[in-house]
Order: structure tokens, then C-alpha cells, then sequence
């Protein structure tokens, strides 16, 4: 090394050198999320089409919406969802610990066999591998691929927050930390006791959907406010307003979001029901205290469009926790029971909390990385669009469910299906612009040079 | 964290740990008072990962034993039970995939079937209807059971049903009562010496229509689906959406032809239908003169389709399902008074009449 080079990397602004060791794993994280957010995009809008258009694509069993239903809640959930929130998880441990990224080479590898598990699953899906249960729809072979990527994510993950400087944890790294640990922990248990102890009957479908349950209630949802309670910290100089409130919140949502999931009429002992019911009641409360929390983290956060973004994402999130809430108890709940009320409010969750939150941190970062921002233009203009096609692919669907009741298809599906459609526009955009950004910096300066270069990696890493 | 906010804490581990995890009450309040300590008093901080981690670990066996361990001990009991079919013929259920039946379920696996289609019924409640029939002897006794009954269950006015009570003759005493009701009235009027009929009715849009006690009913089953239906299946495909109908009997209500059309164009079974064409289980042949063949108007000119094996034993598969049909004990089919029902020798007779009157029809 060069004695200006080691002056140049003395002189370094300690958050630089951070940000270059997250560079490489997050850019690639962040990419093969925003082409598996296209992916769900298409296929979900193919879907749509198939229940509008009779007739059409009848000739091939790999677009029949059985397979292409469930193939785009793979890519949507494994593919763009856990992805980006490894990417930016990465990135916000590291900076909270204020530590470089370690064995950044772990999320390369990683990522690349979560990634080949994803594509497995989804081509498995298409070509009727599918194993019949909901949350874990992928063929059997695929999970043990997707654990084993996840661990090598993890380990670094671990390792970065173990090595922290800043002795002081957060409550956005317990929920961070919390939800890298937990995805493996269940998506482990569950393939051992459906596949290894072959849990025979309903039991197969109890674990079933003990693991949605906790996938969505503990995984995202703790990855989605680990990330906002850090951004909104972060622009309030690291000022936490009710650290007791956090804690509290985190043990009931970690314990409750751990239990239920069961839904009303399910053929199985009446206690399970009746036990994720009394567990929606306390998880509510959990939900209560951290949004009193994140509610005065927020006053006094800047009015950034990233910050905005997220605001929305936690009023998304207060609708549905109330809607969850409401709908846990049988008076309510026997009217949503099996319309399509259930899957509408899930992906309001997944792309208007979890989704819009993630992309708004993304937006925060992704400039920091390669120094050549995202177009401001473009991405006001995607971001109109997906939250519009979020909206709109999810309420009005909710809404009719609600009205027409089961094994009826309401009008609410065909707005779902232009939701559909601006949820593909946006998400091309999105890839269109993060492809457009990355072309200009290589172009334009050397910051994303480093990534190719053997010696400035060794010196970062030093 | 405050003091108000930890002893909540200590409250929610101390329930968690009696209800959920059924442990000995004083374990369960040192348990409680223990959290609250930590997190009140010592003021654990969760500054480190280690902390994080264990209490994390715990929260997960505890999730773990709660839902699945619990459920797992009380399901991996089950076994076959006895039942009677539409002839009353005894018969052990549930019955395992037989013949063609099991490749047709992978095929509905494989095609995803279960994102349109739930495979079981639910109902909405049970309702009983209670008659009393009483002697000479017991009348005054009877009438006054009644009149108890009413009090007792709030509903005093209905009492009026005692003073028209009739000897010797059956009367409905009371109509739609709940479980608990009809378990009071039996035991009222028992004691008094009546005896008494009682008749169980389902209700809900799933089970089978009756105009009186459900006249909304879609015919998908006889009975809510129960554990036992499942026994037998691998994962079972419950699905949780109906854009389409519930498949638990569909064995019952559609014919191999039906359902064949139904695949490959579902549009001339119902207008209205969404569900879409499965024209890759059919192959396009040149002339009709095959059993099974499905002609289909195409414009001016008609198509020839032959079902594929997969088809056929898709198809196979769905003529199997008749889960929700057959009463178990856990989940008993509407049983009317049996005061009612014709005596075996009248029943014999009617029949015998009945078969006489359409033998004479068709001449």
C-alpha cells in the first residue's frame, strides 16, 4: 500500500469506511431483491389475469394459476422481502455497532445459494413441485439450500454484531438481531417436523401455520421496525424517547407473534383457535407500545421523502395490526373466514408496511454505496406508482371479499389486477433506475472500483 | 423500564407459564415476580447479545411446547372410528386413498388446486329441540319441570308451553336451545319422570340445506370437518381461500362426467364460473368415437378431447372425497327425535306401499 493511500484511509470518515465494507454484499442483496420484486410482479399480475381471462395461456400446466399463485408469493416473501431486509440489516448493524461488516464474504456466498434456492423453489412451484402446504409451498428439497444460505448470511450478521464498538444496544439492533436468528430457528423446526418427523394429518398444517405465523409476525414485522426505529433515531441523533416501552414492546411481540396463527374454523382442537385468538389480543398491546414509541421517535425526525415513506409504512402497519386485531375474534372473523380478505390484507402487510419500509431505507442508503444517488425523479415517480399499486391491489379485494363472502369472486379482484399492472411498472422502474445508477458510477467514478479490485477489499477489511 | 410497565411483564410471564405452559401455580408466581425483578428492579438493559439470545431461545421453546408439542400430544392419539354410511351399513373411517385415488391427489397437489379450494366444512353452531311426553301419573310434575326450566334458563313467558301440555302425547318444550339449555331441560324433566326426545340440528352455509333449520345451506357436508377426516393424509391441502367451492364431498355431489367438464371447460357446467380452463389434462383427438370423449362447440367446429391419466385420475381422486358426510363422535350429523321416526314395522310397510305404488307408476 502506498503511504498516500494509508493517509487517505487515516483521514477516512469512520461512516465511509463502513459504508464501503456493507458496499459489495448490500449492492448484490439489494439487486437480486429488486429482480425478484419484478418477478413477483409479473407473475402476480399473470395470475390476475388468468381468473379475468378465460381462456388464455388454458394450453400449459406451468401457467396454470395453481403454480403461478403461489410462485410469486415465493418470489414476493423469499425473494425481494428477506433479501432486502438481509441487505439492510447488514448495513445497519454495522453502522449501530459501529463496526466494519465482518465476513463480508459470507453474505456474497450466502446470497448467491439463498438465491439459487429461491430460483429452485419458484421453478419447482411452476413445475408442480408444490408441497401442498401454504407457508412453506416450495418443494421439500429447496428448504435445506435456503437454510443453508441463510446461516452463512447470518454468521456475519452475528459476528458484526457481536464485535460492536458501541457497547449500548439498541431496540433497532434487538429486533434486528432478534429476526436474523429467528427465520432459521423456524424455517429449520418446520422442515424437520414436517418432513423429517413426518407430522402426519392436521399436525403437518399446525406447523404450517405455526411458521406463517412467525414469519410474518415476528420475522418481518421485527426486520420492518428494527429498521424504522433505527432511521427515525438516526434522524433525531440517536435520541431513543421510551427505551422501557421498546423493551416491553419487544418481549410481548416476541412472544405473542410466536403463538397463533390458527384460523377459526380449522379442523383442529378448539383450543388452537381459540389460543391464537387470546394471543392477537395481547399482540395488539405489544403493537400499541412500540407505535407509542416510534410515534415520538418520529416527531422529531426530519421530513426526508425516506422518513415520509416510512411514516406511511407504520400508518399501514396501525391499520392492519387493528384489522388483525378485530378480525382475531370469531364475531368478526366468520365473516372474513376464506374470502379473499385474508391474502389482501397479508400483502398490504407484506408491500405496504414491510416492502415500503425496506425501499425507503434502500433509497437512504444506496446513495452512501456508490455515490451516484438513484434518480430523484424516477423515483418519486415509481414510488407513486407502487404505493398506488399496493393500495390498489389490496383494498378494494379486501373490501369485496368482506361483501361477497367465500366462493364468490367480487369485483374487488379486478382492481386487483391494476394494481397488479402499476406494481409491474414500478418495480421495472425501480430496476431500471438502480441499473441506470450503477452503470453511471462505475462510469463516472472509481467508488464502485473497489469491489473489483483484490487490494482495496484487503484494505477495508483491514 | 418502569415499575408499572415490569410488574405487566411479571403478570404476562406468570400467566404464560400457568395457562400456556400448565405449570404448577407457586412456579408459576416465582416465575412472574422473578421477571418482574429483572426487568424492574435490576433493571436488565439487554445490552448484551447474549441476554438477547437467551431470552430469545426461551421464548421459542416456549412457542415450540405451547403450539406444537401440545398439539402433537393430543392428535398423535387418534386412530379409526366406527360410522354408518347413506345405508347404514358399519363401516371403520376414515378410509385411505384406494386405486387411481392417490396419483390424483398429487395431481391437485401439483396443479396448486388448493389456492381456489378448501377441503373442509365448517358450521356455525348447534341448536337442540326438546320434547317431553307425558303420563297420568307424572303430568303435574312434569309441567312444573317445565315451567322450572324456563325460569332458570330466563325466559319465563315460554312457561306458558306447561299448561297446555297434554298426557300421554309428545310436546315440544323447547325449540333451538343451546347445549347447556337442553343438558338443563333433559335433567329437569328426567327427574320429574317424562320422557324425553331431543333432536340436534347444525347450522351454516356449508352444510347441507334444511329448510326450517337451514335454509342457506350449500350442500358441502353433513358435518363440520374434524381432525379424524385427515388422518390419513400427507399434508393435508385445507386451503384457506374459495374462489372456487369447498371440495370436502364433492365425491357426492358430482358425477365423473360433470367433473371431467368442469375441467377442461367450466363454463358449460356454470355461466358464471371463474374457474379456468385445464385443457393440458386433455389431449385434442380426431374423432368421438372413444368412451369418455368430450365434445366441445368451437365457433362452427367441434373439438374432440380425450382426458390424459392425469385427468383421469384427478378425477378419481375427487370422486373420492366424501369426508364430511359420515357422523363421528366428535362431530355427529342432524339428528331428528327419534319419537318421530316411524316404527321399523311401519317404516317396512311404508315402503313396501311406496315400492308398490312406483312399480305400478312405470306399467
Amino acid at each position: 500500500m502506498s503511504s498516500e493511500s494509508k493517509e487517505g484511509e487515516a483521514n477516512k470518515d469512520p461512516r465511509d469506511v463502513v459504508d464501503d465494507s456493507c458496499k459489495g454484499p448490500f449492492l448484490f442483496l439489494a439487486f437480486s431483491a429488486i429482480i425478484w420484486l419484478l418477478v413477483y410482479s409479473i407473475f402476480s399480475m399473470l395470475s390476475g389475469v388468468k381468473v379475468h381471462s378465460y381462456g388464455m395461456m388454458v394450453d400449459t400446466a406451468w401457467l396454470s394459476y395453481g403454480r403461478i399463485q403461489p410462485a410469486s408469493q415465493l418470489a414476493l416473501q423469499y425473494g425481494f422481502l428477506v433479501q432486502l431486509g438481509l441487505a439492510i440489516s447488514a448495513w445497519i448493524l454495522s453502522h449501530r455497532g459501529k463496526t466494519v461488516l465482518v465476513d463480508g464474504g459470507y453474505l456474497y456466498f450466502g446470497g448467491l445459494i439463498w438465491n439459487v434456492g429461491v430460483t429452485l423453489g419458484f421453478v419447482g412451484i411452476l413445475s408442480g413441485g408444490i408441497s401442498g402446504l401454504e407457508g412453506l409451498q416450495m418443494p421439500v428439497h429447496v428448504i435445506p439450500i435456503l437454510l443453508t444460505g441463510y446461516v452463512l448470511v447470518g454468521v456475519s450478521l452475528v459476528q458484526t454484531n457481536n464485535r460492536r464498538t458501541d457497547e449500548q444496544m439498541s431496540p433497532a439492533q434487538w429486533f434486528l438481531f432478534t429476526a436474523t436468528l429467528w427465520l432459521p430457528w423456524i424455517l429449520g423446526s418446520a422442515y424437520l417436523l414436517i418432513y423429517y418427523f413426518k407430522a402426519k394429518g392436521v399436525m403437518a398444517n399446525i406447523v404450517d401455520w405455526w411458521f406463517m405465523q412467525n414469519f410474518s409476525k415476528v420475522y418481518l414485522t421485527f426486520i420492518a421496525l428494527g429498521v424504522c426505529s433505527h432511521f427515525f433515531s438516526l434522524s433525531n441523533s440517536y435520541r431513543l424517547i421510551g427505551r422501557g416501552y421498546a423493551l416491553f414492546a419487544f418481549w410481548i411481540l416476541l412472544l405473542f407473534g410466536s403463538i397463533g396463527g390458527v384460523s377459526l374454523a380449522a379442523p383442529v382442537p378448539a383450543w388452537l383457535p381459540a389460543l391464537s385468538t387470546v394471543t392477537s389480543v395481547f399482540y395488539f398491546i405489544g403493537i400499541v407500545s412500540i407505535w407509542y414509541v416510534l410515534y415520538h421517535m418520529q416527531n422529531g425526525a426530519s421530513a426526508e421523502d425516506n422518513i415520509s415513506l416510512m411514516r406511511l409504512g407504520l400508518i399501514v402497519f396501525g391499520v392492519v395490526s387493528i384489522l388483525n386485531f378485530l378480525f382475531a375474534f370469531p364475531m368478526m372473523g366468520k365473516s372474513a373466514e376464506f374470502t379473499t380478505f385474508g391474502p389482501s390484507i397479508e400483502l398490504l402487510f407484506n408491500l405496504g408496511f414491510v416492502g415500503l419500509v425496506l425501499l425507503a431505507s434502500f433509497y437512504y442508503i444506496f446513495p452512501h454505496m456508490v455515490k451516484f444517488g438513484l434518480s430523484p425523479k424516477i423515483t418519486k415517480i415509481q414510488n407513486i406508482i407502487f404505493i398506488l399499486g399496493f393500495m390498489i391491489a389490496s383494498l378494494p379485494s379486501a373490501l369485496g371479499g368482506l361483501m361477497s363472502g367465500d366462493a364468490v369472486l367480487g369485483s374487488g379482484f379486478y382492481f386487483s389486477s391494476v394494481g397488479d399492472l402499476f406494481l409491474v411498472f414500478a418495480s421495472l422502474l425501480l430496476f431500471l433506475n438502480f441499473l441506470y445508477a450503477i452503470i453511471m458510477s462505475i462510469k463516472t467514478c472509481d467508488c464502485l472500483s473497489q469491489l473489483f479490485s483484490k487490494e482495496q477489499a484487503k484494505e477495508v477489511e483491514a | 423500564m418502569t415499575i408499572g410497565l415490569s410488574f405487566i411483564m411479571g403478570l404476562v410471564a406468570a400467566s404464560v407459564s400457568y395457562f400456556m405452559l400448565s405449570l404448577w401455580w407457586p412456579v408459576a408466581i416465582i416465575l412472574g415476580i422473578a421477571v418482574w425483578l429483572a426487568f424492574g428492579l435490576f433493571g436488565l438493559k439487554m445490552d448484551s447479545a447474549f441476554t438477547l439470545l437467551s431470552g430469545a431461545i426461551l421464548v421459542f421453546c416456549i412457542s415450540l411446547s405451547v403450539m406444537i408439542m401440545r398439539s402433537s400430544d393430543q392428535l398423535s392419539g387418534l386412530q379409526y372410528a366406527d360410522t354408518v354410511d347413506e345405508t347404514g351399513t358399519e363401516f371403520r373411517y376414515p378410509v385411505p386413498l384406494l386405486g387411481n385415488a392417490p396419483s390424483g391427489e398429487r395431481v391437485y397437489r401439483s396443479h396448486g388446486c388448493a389456492a381456489c379450494h378448501t377441503q373442509h366444512v365448517t358450521h356455525e353452531g348447534v341448536e337442540f329441540d326438546i320434547k317431553a311426553l307425558a303420563s297420568e301419573k307424572n303430568h303435574s310434575a312434569v309441567k312444573e319441570a317445565v315451567n322450572r326450566f324456563y325460569q332458570v334458563t330466563g325466559n319465563p313467558a315460554s312457561g306458558g308451553i306447561a299448561l297446555g301440555l297434554p298426557v300421554g302425547e309428545w310436546e315440544t318444550v323447547a325449540l333451538g336451545v343451546s347445549v347447556s339449555d337442553a343438558a338443563k331441560a333433559r335433567g329437569f324433566l328426567s327427574s320429574a319422570g317424562a320422557s324425553v326426545d331431543v333432536q340436534v340440528r347444525f347450522n351454516g352455509e356449508d352444510l347441507e340445506k334444511d329448510n326450517f333449520s337451514n335454509p342457506d345451506g350449500r350442500g358441502w357436508g353433513k358435518r363440520r370437518s374434524v381432525a379424524r377426516d385427515y388422518l390419513f393424509v400427507e399434508r393435508p391441502m385445507l386451503g384457506s381461500v374459495r374462489i372456487g367451492p369447498d371440495l370436502s364431498n364433492v365425491g357426492t355431489r358430482l358425477n365423473r362426467s360433470t367433473l371431467m367438464r368442469l375441467l377442461l371447460d367450466p363454463k358449460s357446467i356454470r355461466r358464471n364460473s371463474k374457474m379456468p380452463q385445464h385443457r393440458f389434462l386433455f389431449d385434442v383427438v380426431k374423432e368421438s368415437n372413444e368412451k369418455g370423449i368430450i365434445t366441445i362447440r368451437n365457433k362452427d367446429e367441434q373439438v374432440f378431447y380425450k382426458p390424459t391419466k392425469e385427468a383421469e385420475a384427478l378425477v378419481d381422486y375427487l370422486l373420492s372425497l366424501k369426508s364430511a358426510n359420515y357422523p363421528l363422535e366428535e362431530a355427529p350429523v342432524y339428528q331428528p327425535f327419534t319419537s318421530s321416526l316411524p316404527k321399523p314395522e311401519e317404516a317396512k310397510k311404508e315402503m313396501e306401499e311406496k315400492t308398490g305404488d312406483e312399480g305400478s307408476d312405470t306399467k
